[in-house]
């Protein structure tokens, strides 16, 4: 069990909020802080990662305090076994992609661990390679690895994945779940990409002016009602066009475009760049083994 | 999308499934669906849930319709015909509200149908969707 408890004044662009977050996650989750910028999303996170003091607070992680500060307890980062992934990858430019893992060992820590880490990214041909003559992608799959190395238990992702491309995007998360999986880490994600929160989350925290407002699964946040459809996707409108006396709308999911057949009512609150589920019933699509 | 509104009125559960009966103005939809009152909270009789079914799934049909398999038909009259070169829109006043229908522009014309005919409307049970 992971419980934060921590308070702040903030000054962000908007001017002073006051922070006040209570969480408690279960280890294996994976979740998501969502809202809007200045909402305290990253400062929960570099809280918990020591970068940042509350003015009051605790955070424990299983039976290990990190902080009281009633206690005066305030381990450093190095203390916390927290692994942290920002937007900008923060790569060591003079070094190779498996320097750059090795950097983070700690003494006396067996290497193992940087082969395989290589491994489940993929990055064993490029593993001598500098950052430089990487892709963004890929280059993002380095930081990744590089915050696992010293066998966290939490992974922290503040937007990693909004510089990236889409197809980009979506390789990137299947390799945050499968290095989720894969450590059993409890993984607390910011994102603003819903179809991402979605696809990755567990649970999802709607952080406001400081405070988290709505908690749930994603779906019943991000959707407005439950509904008896069970072939579902959350995609981003690309396009919308007329044909005959109906619409043509065309949702990208995932990175397959599908097209959708809709009223003039249905797009009446449409336009490019939505984000919108797709619905249908279970008994409609049809199956068919590939070979 | 056709919505509608109406109170459950009949549940019966097989195994994942379940047959969901919902009385709209007294007119009985029913749908079949995977879920069962136990993974669907809204599933309780009595409760007031939305039908939804797409207008492409609405079938027309004029004359006596009493040797079809669809369960959920309602008669109506048609108010408004908007033909296209593939596709006609076609909406009804109905007791249940209106309902539109999108079917080819051949079906219209070999039908006979225009304003003010009189139809019966039918959708498969498993065209329907339940929501909240």
């Amino acid at each position: 069990m992971i419980q934060l408890s921590l308070h702040k004044q903030l000054h962000t662009a908007k001017g002073t909020i006051s922070l006040d977050i209570e969480l408690a996650l279960e280890p294996g989750q994976f979740v998501t802080l969502y809202g809007e910028s200045g909402a305290g999303k990253t400062s929960t996170l570099r809280m918990l990662a020591g970068l940042l003091s509350p003015d009051h607070g605790k955070i424990k992680v299983n039976e290990n305090v990190w902080l009281d500060t009633d206690a005066k307890i305030n381990r450093k980062p190095q203390k916390r076994k927290i692994g942290f992934v920002f937007q900008d990858y923060a790569l060591f430019p003079n070094m190779t992609v498996r320097e750059n893992l090795e950097y983070a060992l700690t003494k006396n820590q067996d290497t193992d661990i940087i082969d395989e880490l290589i491994a489940i990214v993929a990055l064993g041909e490029l593993q001598y390679q500098k950052p430089d003559r990487l892709s963004g992608g890929q280059q993002q799959r380095v930081a990744l690895a590089r915050a696992l190395v010293q066998r966290p238990e939490i992974l922290l992702l503040d937007e990693p994945l909004s510089a990236l491309d889409t197809k980009m995007r979506i390789a990137l998360q299947d390799y945050i779940l499968k290095l989720h999986k894969q450590y059993n880490l409890t993984t607390i994600l910011v994102s603003h990409n819903i179809g991402e929160i979605l696809k990755l989350s567990d649970t999802v925290y709607i952080l406001e002016n400081g405070s988290i407002t709505k908690s749930g699964t994603p779906t019943a946040i991000f959707t407005s009602h439950q509904m008896s459809a069970k072939f579902r996707f959350t995609g981003e409108v690309i396009a919308i066009q007329p044909e005959d006396v109906v619409y043509m709308v065309t949702v990208l999911i995932g990175t397959n475009v599908v097209k959708i057949i809709a009223q003039e009512s249905e797009i009446q609150d449409l336009t490019i760049g939505d984000t919108v589920v797709v619905a249908s019933k279970a008994f409609n699509p049809v199956i068919q083994k590939v070979l | 999308m056709n919505t509608l509104q109406g109170q459950i009125s009949n549940i019966e559960v097989n195994g994942s499934l379940a047959l969901i009966t919902t009385k709209v103005n007294g007119i009985p939809f029913t749908a079949i669906v995977i879920e069962t009152p136990e993974t669907a909270s809204y599933l309780k009789l009595g409760n007031t849930i939305k039908v939804l079914f797409k207008e492409t799934e609405v079938i027309i049909a004029t004359g006596d319709v009493s040797g079809i398999s669809l369960q959920n038909r309602i008669t109506g009259t048609i108010i408004q015909l908007e033909k296209g070169t593939l596709l006609s829109k076609i909406t009804l006043g109905t007791t249940v509200g209106n309902i539109t229908s999108v079917i080819t522009t051949n079906a219209v014309e070999q039908l006979g149908i225009e304003t003010n005919t009189s139809v019966t409307a039918m959708i498969k049970t498993n065209e329907i969707l339940l929501s909240q």
